[in-house]
């Protein structure tokens, strides 16, 4: 039947608070990675914009 | 005297003009024609034999599935993917970003649209569609309702987008004064529509908070409306790439004069705001995952079903848009933004149909009528939307 | 005087004022209790007057009890009918148990609809209104017994369920099925009464009921009370449903509602003046080359 005992809502808070410091580092990487450019990538558009514009002039 | 006589042959140019315009152009017998005219046909069919005799004569909803995929796709999906017109106006009006000034209008088209057809779909589900108007001329407001909530901010979100499109149409009807009025009211508009925006998107969820005992809960929490608020910002921009895309081969004669490179920028930095957004919810995920034990629950179909919506179509596009806008790949993120979109819909079919009551024998599918009737809504869309983008000037910047 | 006399002084004034009001709203309250109904489903028979006594009361479709065999499998309340009895073989023999609209305390369907097409009466049941009701169905969605039911092949489609027999209870009348009931199973009553009743009814017998009064806290409480010999998940009752009451599950986003279409406006009008500046910076970089374009 019905029982009364404790039961802990917060039982995976510690987990939780690891879990968000874990997100926040890859956070911090993934900016940085979307911010950067690739090794191998000269970055092609940069240098048509500037050919485009060059042309256009 | 003078005055009134200027307005009523303004009046009847624009009206002339308007009429000129609603003639058909170009070619009739395109493939997309042939598909959409007999779908469309036939789904007027099917809602003349709904409203006769009833929800009952054409789909397979039942007393345990009240919600079909008129709701659970029409409103609830089509909403979500229309999220794109207010991410949009706000990194543009609010953030003054101008890099994204050349698409806002087609997004904002896409939007009121969207509203307009998906969430008018709504009244081919309601069982007394005449009773719409109870809710908004208040012989009985039910505050109480997250319902009253979002059928209101339905309205007035359709309202602020016809003011933000609303220069354009007098632009197209060279109403040059009108213009003018209606491009002051812009910024307030956006302000008001991104605030429904939030309210509704997260709102279409908190619908499903009372469900709790009939939603598995893998796919239940409390958070429902935050999670909804916050894929809806990717689910808009990933559809802003999905739609460019193929506008930009269907419409390739409007868009022409377009700056090539210009646009690649602008589908790579809406890429970097579905990436950074796809993380977050995918914390939000990973964090409910926690708090709610789910790791019990993973295990039998249902949990690798959630597993392949959760892993396969958000991180796993998540992390397609971040290595496609590192090396500038715009392909990938097209793909990616599929791959995002079926997530999406994944998502909120599965909060309103697939994993609402889950435990039942009998499951609800959908009739061949229904999947009809949902079809000729999209097409009506684009035939609207085609209508729209080849006579008014949408595609041409500011 | 000083402060403490004020407060004294005015504390009285004010509740010689107040009392007469407060003492009126409490009797009006007394008159206002919410009445219920006690169903002890081990003395049900299974002889169904309840479901012929309600469809006749509510112009509903009028089953043959005698000839149809319907307690041979497990009905729910449906469009036709708004009460069904089911028949459940449990290891303390063959137990009857009646299925109808529970009447909850604070109920869903009625803090879902968007039109208060569903009321909660002040008498205790909940009822629909057809000229208010769109046909939304998230009644249904929301309500966790099951009970609003759709005519789903009617041009003009009503939502159905039991309404506690309300036309009948203004006139002073009990509930249709409760006054023809032949073995006293169900009880027509104020909650209250009926909870001392179904108490003393375990407590004393405490071999022949399960101790515990399904109604009690289920959903936050509800206006049908159930007692039982064998456990309620073998008479088809959902125990997993939690004891708070369903609107609960809604009120932290509709409390936020006002909150974001505040301070949300306000925060983007500042972001707006704020990225001012930032414009002038891109100036150069953006709106340069369209100028050359143009």
């Amino acid at each position: 039947m019905e029982f009364y005992t404790y039961v802990n809502i917060f039982e995976q808070k510690g987990l939780e608070y690891l879990l968000l410091l874990s997100f926040l580092a890859l956070f911090i990487f993934l900016v940085k990675y979307l911010s950067g450019t690739g090794k191998n990538a000269p970055v092609p558009g940069e240098k048509s914009s500037t050919a485009a514009r060059a042309r256009k002039r | 005297m003078n005055n009134t006589a200027v307005a009523t042959s303004e009046f009847s140019r624009v009206f002339r003009f308007v009429l000129q315009e609603l003639k058909p152009r170009g070619k009739w017998l395109t493939p997309f024609n042939v598909i959409s005219i007999p779908v469309i046909l036939a789904g007027l069919v099917i809602l003349y034999f709904r409203f006769v005799y009833g929800l009952g004569s054409v789909t397979n909803l039942n007393q345990y599935y009240p919600l079909g995929i008129w709701i659970g796709f029409d409103v609830v999906t089509g909403v979500a993917l229309a999220g794109g017109a207010y991410v949009i106006t706000f990194v543009v009006y609010v953030m003054r970003m101008e890099k994204y000034h050349s698409i806002v209008r087609v997004t904002v088209l896409n939007g009121l649209l969207a509203y307009i057809f998906y969430a008018g779909a709504l009244t081919l589900d309601l069982g007394r569609p005449w009773h719409i108007i109870n809710p908004v001329i208040g012989n009985s407001f039910g505050y109480n309702s997250v319902l009253f909530l979002v059928s209101w901010h339905f309205l007035l979100y359709m309202i602020t987008m016809a003011v933000e499109f609303s220069p354009v149409v007098a632009e197209w009807a060279k109403l040059e004064k009108v213009r003018k009025f209606l491009t002051r009211l812009t910024l307030g508009a956006v302000i008001f529509g991104i605030t429904l925006s939030i309210l509704h998107q997260s709102g279409l969820g908190a619908l499903f908070l009372m469900a709790k005992p009939k939603i598995h809960p893998l796919w239940y929490s409390e958070f429902i409306p935050i999670l909804f608020f916050v894929s809806s910002i990717y689910a808009g921009l990933s559809m802003i790439v999905f739609e460019g895309t193929i506008s930009h081969k269907v419409f390739k004669n409007l868009i022409g004069g377009h700056d090539g490179h210009q646009y690649e920028e602008i589908i790579l930095g809406l890429a970097k705001g579905a990436a950074i957004t796809m993380f977050v919810y995918y914390f939000f995920q990973a964090l409910l995952f926690v708090h709610e034990k789910r790791w019990e629950l993973i295990t039998d179909f249902w949990g690798y079903w959630y597993l392949l919506e959760v892993i396969g179509l958000v991180l796993i596009p998540c992390c397609m848009f971040a290595y496609a806008v590192r090396h500038r790949k715009i392909g990938l993120i097209k793909v990616a933004s599929v791959l995002a979109l079926l997530g999406i819909v994944l998502n909120r079919l599965n909060v309103t149909v697939i994993a609402f009551r889950w435990y039942d024998v009998s499951k609800y599918y959908p009739s061949w009528e229904e999947i009809v009737v949902t079809l000729m809504v999209v097409f009506t869309e684009i035939w609207v939307f085609r209508w729209i983008v080849t006579r008014m000037p949408v595609f041409e910047k500011k | 005087m000083d402060r403490r006399q004020f407060f004294v002084t005015s504390a009285t004034a004010g509740a010689a004022v107040l009392g007469i009001k407060r003492s009126h709203a409490a009797s009006e309250k007394e008159k206002q209790e919410f009445v219920g109904v006690l169903c002890d489903t081990t003395r049900c028979i299974g002889c169904r007057s309840c479901e012929v006594a309600c469809s006749v009361t509510n112009g509903n479709y009028v089953p043959d009890v005698k000839n149809d065999n319907a307690l041979e499998k497990v009905r729910d309340t449906s469009d036709k009918q708004y009460t069904v009895v089911n028949r459940f073989k449990t290891a303390k023999g063959e137990v009857f148990v009646k299925r109808q609209c529970m009447h909850c305390w604070q109920a869903a369907c009625v803090a879902m609809c968007l039109v208060n097409a569903m009321h909660k009466n002040k008498e205790g049941p909940v009822t629909w209104d057809g000229d208010k009701c769109l046909g939304c169905r998230f009644c249904m969605v929301s309500c966790p017994f099951d009970i609003p039911k759709a005519e789903y092949h009617s041009w003009n489609p009503r939502i159905m369920k039991c309404t506690m027999c309300y036309e009948r209870l203004q006139a002073g009348k009990k509930p249709a099925c409760v006054e023809a009931c032949p073995t006293d199973t169900l009880m027509f009553g104020p909650k209250r009464e009926l909870m001392e009743i179904a108490r003393h009814r375990v407590y004393s017998h405490p071999d022949k009921y399960v101790r515990k009064i399904y109604g009690e806290h289920e959903a936050g409480g509800t206006g049908w009370l159930y007692l039982s010999a064998v456990p309620f998940e073998q008479l088809g009752f959902r125990t997993d449903l939690g004891t708070s009451p369903y609107p609960e599950y809604t009120k932290q986003f509709l409390v936020s509602v006002p909150l974001i279409l505040f301070g949300v406006p306000a925060l983007l009008l500042g972001l707006h003046e704020l990225s001012d500046r930032k414009e002038e910076l891109k100036a150069g970089e953006w709106a340069k080359p369209e100028a050359e374009n143009e």
